[in-house]
């Protein structure tokens, strides 16, 4: 009898087992993985298409822009037919494209290094500089958002709202230059331009990315804090596990903390997600405020010398990047909230 | 009696907060509407009406004048030019860029939208997935590009900005036609024989107005800050004229001897941008739009 029992546990276990490994395999959130990688390789090569194309309206070629104003016709008609830039646009963008599959991104038409090289180094820069902003702006978000939410329209609510809805009409780049102004001219806390890379000096590297990141982080902060003190207000406000909780006696900060913010955290890693393309173009701006030597740099200066081959490569890294972004947030959201099936029934 | 009275005490007692409350709307939606009205006469009617100077083509002896100095009522910059007249006059190529960006990318992004959803089907897939590759563009490079690939100009820097603004309001577009396809009145207007365009015009934009022009107020805010930003980078409305985006970039310069040349602008494009998004956010309390 009693190894009767054992028996069927096992086998129940072993049958349950067997169903989570057949229910994750044909699991919608599965499935949309494949269909959303699958969807990110057309986006990506018709964004390069794109650029290519735009890149080719530019008046003006590379060749023209290394021999400077002074250059015969001759001459850069010589240099561009040595560049391989007076074939047809279709076939130097196949040409590319090849090179491309095999993760060969060409060499830059300026410096003649190749372009996977330049963008190593510039991808890690820019990386911190989101990095910092990110994590900055979520640590300081959550905590105010919960603060303001915890009693909507009292005082401290009043205030962060107001703090975020002036912080959300400031510019990145006054911001920048109102920092700059405060902290590196009057109070001379931290340099107004220039890197240190963090393995030469990672306080002097800090030092150099704390004005920066600050830029990029307060619109950020100001936008999460609205969102999230919007949505725990929401969900606090007539849900009815909220009022479920309440009956139960949970302590309100329990409430807030462990039922309507774990809500409320979808909303923000969606929003989180969807943001992270916009804060690719503000580091194109704060990298040129700041002289800061990552990717958005990079490309500036490239669209300047008509360097398409680099141009061709930050904008696909940029144009990557946020395609991943968006399927890591679906994803973040099919994991996280059980009651989300894709594609099912 | 004196249950009558109870109720009528508590009805008078309800009333009061209501009423205010319905006041501070009120005053949310009249105050920024003020700010952006303020701001749109200031820009297109003040440097008509107001004794001030021409913003370019100072006189090189003015350089550099302070803020208060007789004429000239913030002071001149470096190139003697007088910067409240300069804040004006960029204000406007501001306002002219953002109005323009936002009615062409409502119009074209709201018909595309609106039809993507109605006809649905292929040419739905088609239109969507062409505007996924836009939008899974980082807009500011982009943008960038195409404004160096036109050449810096106010009608080319509406182009650049329009052609990113686009692809947003075509999905609010097709997000809020999508939930008016399966109503009663849109089956009942079809089963009338009612053409497409008419469905279009008088059925489908009367309702998806809303979110499309509460999205257009918080798009206005956005633009303007695109637009100084292409000015800032050198791509925008080319120097010596002014725009609020190369006001602040050439104060760069000289940001700690002269600060008021990055101040100055930099005060008028944050009223603006906060006036835009109060507004937006008025609309959308109002219309209890989502």
């Amino acid at each position: 009898m009693g190894q009767g029992l054992e028996e069927s546990v096992t086998l129940a276990v072993e049958r349950r087992n067997r169903n989570v490994m057949t229910s994750l395999l044909a699991s919608p959130s599965l499935r949309l993985v494949g269909k959303r990688l699958l969807m990110a390789v057309p986006i990506t090569i018709g964004v390069s298409i794109l650029t290519f194309w735009v890149l080719n309206l530019i008046p003006g070629s590379a060749a023209q822009q290394l021999l400077g104003a002074e250059a015969t016709p001759e001459q850069i008609r010589a240099l561009e037919e040595q560049m391989g830039l007076n074939r047809p646009a279709y076939i130097r963008y196949l040409d590319w494209l090849g090179g491309a599959v095999q993760g060969d991104l060409g060499r830059s038409y300026v410096s003649g290094q190749p372009v996977a090289d330049q963008l190593g180094e510039r991808l890690v820069v820019s990386a911190e500089l989101v990095g910092l902003a990110l994590v900055c702006s979520l640590a300081l978000a959550v905590p105010v958002a919960l603060l303001a939410a915890y009693r909507p329209n009292r005082l401290f609510d009043r205030i962060s709202m107001f703090v975020s809805v002036t912080g959300l009409s400031i510019a990145n780049y006054v911001l920048a230059l109102v920092l700059v102004l405060v902290f590196a001219v009057q109070l001379a806390m931290f340099p107004a331009i220039g890197y240190v890379p963090f393995a030469e000096n990672p306080v002097e590297n800090l030092r150099s990315m704390a004005l920066p990141a600050a830029a990029i982080a307060f619109p950020l902060f100001c936008f999460y804090t609205r969102f999230l003190r919007g949505d725990l207000v929401d969900q606090m406000q007539g849900q009815d596990y909220i009022v479920t909780a309440q009956a139960k006696g949970i302590g309100p900060w329990q409430v807030l903390l462990r039922h309507a913010f774990r809500n409320s955290s979808f909303g923000l890693i969606t929003v989180v997600g969807l943001n992270l393309s916009t804060l690719i173009g503000a580091t194109v701006i704060i990298e040129s405020i700041f002289a800061i030597p990552g990717l958005g740099q990079l490309m500036l200066q490239a669209i300047n010398t008509r360097d398409v081959m680099v141009v061709q490569a930050c904008v696909i890294v940029f144009a990557v990047v946020t395609v991943l972004a968006n399927l890591v947030t679906d994803l973040l959201y099919a994991v996280l909230d059980p009651r989300i099936r894709y594609g099912s029934s | 009696m004196a249950a009558v009275d109870a109720s009528s005490a508590s009805a008078v007692l309800d009333a009061a907060p209501r009423a205010r409350r319905a006041w501070a709307r009120k005053l949310g939606l009249y105050i920024p509407a003020g700010l952006v009205g303020f701001v749109m006469v200031a820009c297109f009617i003040g440097p008509l009406v107001l004794p001030i100077p021409a913003p370019v083509g100072g006189n090189v002896l003015d350089s550099g004048l302070p803020a208060f100095s007789p004429g000239h009522l913030l002071g001149t910059d470096p190139n003697g030019n007088d910067i409240f007249s300069r804040i004006l006059h960029g204000g406007r190529a501001s306002l002219i860029v953002t109005i323009a960006v936002n009615v062409l990318g409502l119009a074209v992004g709201g018909l595309l939208g609106a039809l993507s959803a109605y006809i649905g089907g292929a040419v739905d897939t088609v239109i969507m997935r062409v505007l996924d590759v836009l939008i899974a563009f980082p807009s500011l490079v982009l943008t960038l590009a195409v404004a160096q690939s036109l050449g810096p100009s106010l009608t080319n820097t509406i182009l650049a900005l329009a052609f990113f603004s686009v692809p947003a309001v075509a999905r609010v577009a097709r997000a809020a036609t999508l939930s008016l396809r399966e109503l009663p009145f849109m089956t009942a207007a079809e089963l009338a024989g009612t053409p497409w365009w008419r469905m279009l015009l008088r059925h489908i934009a009367p309702n998806i107005a809303p979110q499309l022009i509460t999205f257009a107020m918080l798009g206005m805010g956005i633009v303007i800050v695109i637009e100084g930003a292409l000015s800032f980078l050198g791509l925008g409305i080319p120097a010596p004229n002014p725009s609020w985006g190369n006001m602040i970039s050439e104060g760069q310069a000289s940001l700690s001897a002269t600060p008021g040349l990055v101040i100055w602008p930099s005060l008028a494009l944050f009223i603006t941008v906060l006036a835009f998004n109060l507004l937006g956010e008025a609309l959308r309390t109002q219309w209890s739009v989502r």
